[in-house]
């Protein structure tokens, strides 16, 4: 059975060999995505989350076990992205829409399934594009409410805890955001156009 | 709605819900909408550079930051407490300690030329060394030592000032390339095809050092990075977008920056160590 995040988090504390590297393991994805929410760059989006594990394993002996390690994780992502968003000068954002995936040379053996049909890849890639639209044109506390609980999987309590806002401020937030979503692909995509409730799909 | 999809209802609120939704299509058909496009919103759709990386990787190169980061802290946060000295007074204390490596060389180097320059003649007989000792030769071995780990310093400080360098070029090249003035729509990237030149020149000269350093990592790296500049020298001066998002995906697909940013904090921590 998988050590849940409080066990694991104490392990990291006392130095026990391999804690660390299974904190790593497990939330290092989940912090590629909530760090791509707010810097909307690969690159820097790997360069933040590398930046935030350090961080984690130097100050793990500031952690205090009364909050899960994920939300503790999630806040000093956001602090180590807003450092970087006012560091970043020249760089400018990258857009995922800008980057043909199926140009020659490239290689997206990776990236796509091998049993996916190029119609498929297609649809797929393009609802992805739309989606992206969709979450970065949300208000910025919106978005992050959102990639916390969506992407990042955190508990309603714990995203009110990080974001210091009450329960019920998470819930009414979470709500706007996916109906935003939602109305977004409705407005924006066919498939979802046909499938949205009377008086909605115009 | 929304919070039944996060599982955030209560059994008794998340029952009334499901009542409520047989009895009412309409509302019925906005739970399955919204329910569709949460689905969605998967991270492989949204993410789709997330799948080519190497997590693996990604994942030992960080442990093995966050441990050097942790020993580099260590060491910092040792070193005023065991002196207690001012931050300054360290640094001055450990350039005077490498003073004696330092001659220590020079002396090396002044027999090695000296023994290599003197014609061939008459030699004077050896005076056998005092019953005791070995002529001699464990001073000059430990000169030769001091010499060798002078020179491995030397080199790491080198590899590390390259790496910087190079990913500063690097950087430029992922940032914001000015437009170019002869052709609309193109990059000028004239600058960055001088400093490749540059870099490429000091690798030729660095080789034989990098090689010495005996490390794996470092030599991969150099020569992956070594294709990247041979292809910016090998660009015009106004470079099309397309090349230059080729050679930006390149960067970020190889994970440069981040690979460089590791092995150059390692030879920086390994130079001081030597």
């Amino acid at each position: 059975m998988e050590e849940d995040d409080f066990a694991l988090m104490a392990g990291v504390r006392s130095g026990r060999p391999g804690a660390f590297e299974s904190l790593v393991e497990r939330y290092q994805r989940r912090l590629y995505r909530l760090a791509f929410g707010y810097l909307r760059n690969h690159e820097d989006a790997l360069d933040a989350v590398q930046e935030t594990l350090v961080k984690i394993h130097l100050a793990r002996q500031s952690y205090r076990p009364s909050g899960h390690p994920f939300t503790w994780a999630a806040r000093i992502l956001a602090n180590q992205c807003i450092d970087q968003i006012r560091r970043r000068r020249v760089r400018p954002e990258q857009s995922l829409e800008e980057i043909p995936e199926d140009r020659p040379g490239r290689d997206i053996r990776r990236l796509v399934s091998p049993d996916e049909a190029p119609l498929e890849r297609q649809q797929r890639r393009e609802l992805g594009r739309r989606l992206r639209e969709a979450i970065f044109t949300l208000p910025p506390r919106q978005r992050e409410i959102f990639m916390l609980r969506h992407f990042g999987d955190m508990r309603l309590e714990e995203i009110a805890v990080a974001r210091g806002c009450a329960l019920g401020t998470v819930k009414s937030t979470l709500h706007r955001a996916a109906a935003a979503i939602r109305d977004h692909l409705v407005r924006t995509d066919p498939a979802f156009r046909e499938r949205a409730p009377e008086g909605e799909a115009s | 709605m929304t919070l039944r999809y996060y599982a955030a209802l209560g059994p008794g609120e998340d029952a009334a819900l499901v009542r409520h939704l047989d009895s009412c299509p309409a509302c019925a058909r906005g739970w399955d909408s919204l329910r569709q496009t949460l689905d969605a919103a998967d991270p492989a759709t949204v993410f789709p550079l997330e799948a080519g990386v190497d997590w693996q990787e990604f994942k030992r190169t960080t442990v093995a930051r966050a441990s050097a980061a942790g020993h580099e802290r260590r060491r910092t946060d040792r070193e005023p407490l065991r002196v207690g000295l001012p931050r300054s007074w360290p640094v001055a204390i450990a350039a005077a300690a490498r003073l004696p490596a330092l001659a220590a060389a020079v002396v090396v180097t002044v027999v090695l030329l000296n023994a290599w320059l003197r014609p061939a003649g008459p030699r004077v007989a050896r005076v056998p060394p005092f019953p005791g000792t070995n002529g001699g030769s464990a001073p000059l071995a430990s000169l030769l030592e001091s010499a060798h780990a002078m020179e491995d310093r030397l080199a790491r400080q080198g590899a590390a000032r390259y790496l910087s360098d190079s990913r500063s070029l690097l950087l430029n090249l992922v940032g914001a390339a000015a437009p170019c003035r002869k052709t609309d729509g193109q990059y000028d990237i004239a600058l960055e095809k001088e400093k490749s030149r540059q870099l490429l020149r000091r690798q030729n000269l660095y080789e034989g050092d990098l090689r010495g350093l005996e490390d794996q990592r470092l030599a991969t790296l150099v020569r992956q990075l070594e294709s990247v500049l041979m292809e910016v020298t090998a660009l015009d001066d106004c470079a099309s977008a397309r090349q230059i998002h080729d050679l930006r995906e390149q960067i970020e697909n190889r994970q440069f920056l981040l690979r460089i940013d590791l092995i150059t904090r390692e030879m920086q921590r390994r130079a001081d160590v030597v």
